[in-house]
């Protein structure tokens, strides 16, 4: 069973993401949205924390929250709502991180 | 067959309402007798600690109320062992009986559920 | 809010007829408190009251019916802990019923 994780909290001063990173199964996606999207800032600590994952195809972001704090990543697949809801009916389960 | 739930509470009790939310739905879930796990991860293994004194700050005890969950059919009680140790809580000095598990184990719990909900 | 007057005391209630006040609780204000919901107390039914008082202590919140089964259960025996029983005593909502005789404040998630 794969899941979807969900993440909007900015990763500076939260530790949601990290958390995540450390249970996340093989088979697991990862979403950013809202402030998490700046984990993607370029040059930042949290951007080469997740390269070092490996997440590739599992690893998204909403494009236009990316948009909206000027984020150029193109270390992620930039996804809009549609693309989202699909994601979510793609995984068995999504996890929220509330 | 109700689908399962693991409900994962990273908060500490002090750290505003997620804690207590998060045993709500374990509450809740258990009196209607879903098929129910909790994970107590990051701060919310603080939960955990012994010895709390909620009514210094005029707290409700959450600690207590974690003792029912068992009562209300809730006994899949696991904590991370890397919370516990980064944050210097011996396991067997915990005020629930919960198994503790590292990082591998905590990807194979999430997926052994049907669903899952993180607060 | 309402009013029960035990004696000379006169207790608070809230909008379902549960105390206000946990500490005004006593046998004599179980009595009366009973005597609004038709029932005379038996020792089977005081069994279940000093049951449901060691349950708050013990967790602090007032229990739904199936923990309520399964604490009786565990304490006093299946015969007694089981929902034939206890509904029987507390007119057929036992979580709600006791908890108010108990004078503990009404059950969370409790339908």
């Amino acid at each position: 069973m794969s899941t979807l994780h969900v993440i909007s909290h900015s990763p500076f001063g939260d530790n949601r993401l990290s958390s995540c990173l450390c249970l996340l199964g093989p088979n697991d996606g990862l979403l950013l949205c809202g402030d998490a999207v700046y984990a993607l800032q370029p040059g930042s600590e949290p951007l080469k924390t997740l390269q070092a994952h490996n997440l590739e195809q599992r690893l998204f972001a909403l494009a236009e929250d990316l948009q909206a704090r000027a984020i150029n990543s193109d270390a992620v697949n930039a996804v809009d709502y549609p693309a989202f809801v699909a994601l979510s009916l793609h995984y068995d389960k999504v996890n929220s991180w509330l | 067959m109700a689908k399962s739930l693991l409900i994962i509470s990273r908060q500490a009790p002090w750290a505003g309402p997620s804690a207590r939310e998060a045993l709500d739905i374990a509450l809740a879930g258990g009196a209607f007798d879903l098929p129910l796990g909790m994970l107590f991860l990051d701060d919310g293994v603080f939960q955990l600690a012994p010895g709390q004194q909620p009514g210094q700050v005029q707290q409700k005890n959450l600690a207590a109320n974690l003792q029912a969950l068992p009562m209300f059919g809730v006994e899949e009680l696991f904590a991370a062992g890397s919370s516990l140790q980064e944050r210097g809580l011996p396991a067997d000095s915990l005020s629930l009986p919960v198994k503790v598990l590292d990082d591998a184990a905590l990807a194979a719990l999430i997926e052994r559920f049907d669903q899952v909900v993180t607060l | 809010m309402s009013t029960l007057t035990v004696g000379t005391r006169d207790i608070a209630l809230d909008k379902d007829g549960n105390l206000v006040e946990l500490g005004d609780w006593s046998e004599d204000v179980a009595q009366a408190l009973a005597e609004r919901e038709g029932i005379s107390l038996t020792a089977e039914h005081w069994e279940v009251l000093s049951l449901l008082r060691a349950f708050y202590d013990e967790f602090q919140l007032s229990p739904a019916t199936r923990p309520l089964i399964k604490y009786t259960a565990l304490k006093l025996g299946p015969e007694k802990g089981n929902s034939l029983h206890l509904n029987r005593l507390f007119n057929g909502t036992p979580a709600k019923l006791a908890a108010k005789l108990a004078g503990l404040p009404k059950p969370t998630n409790c339908i």
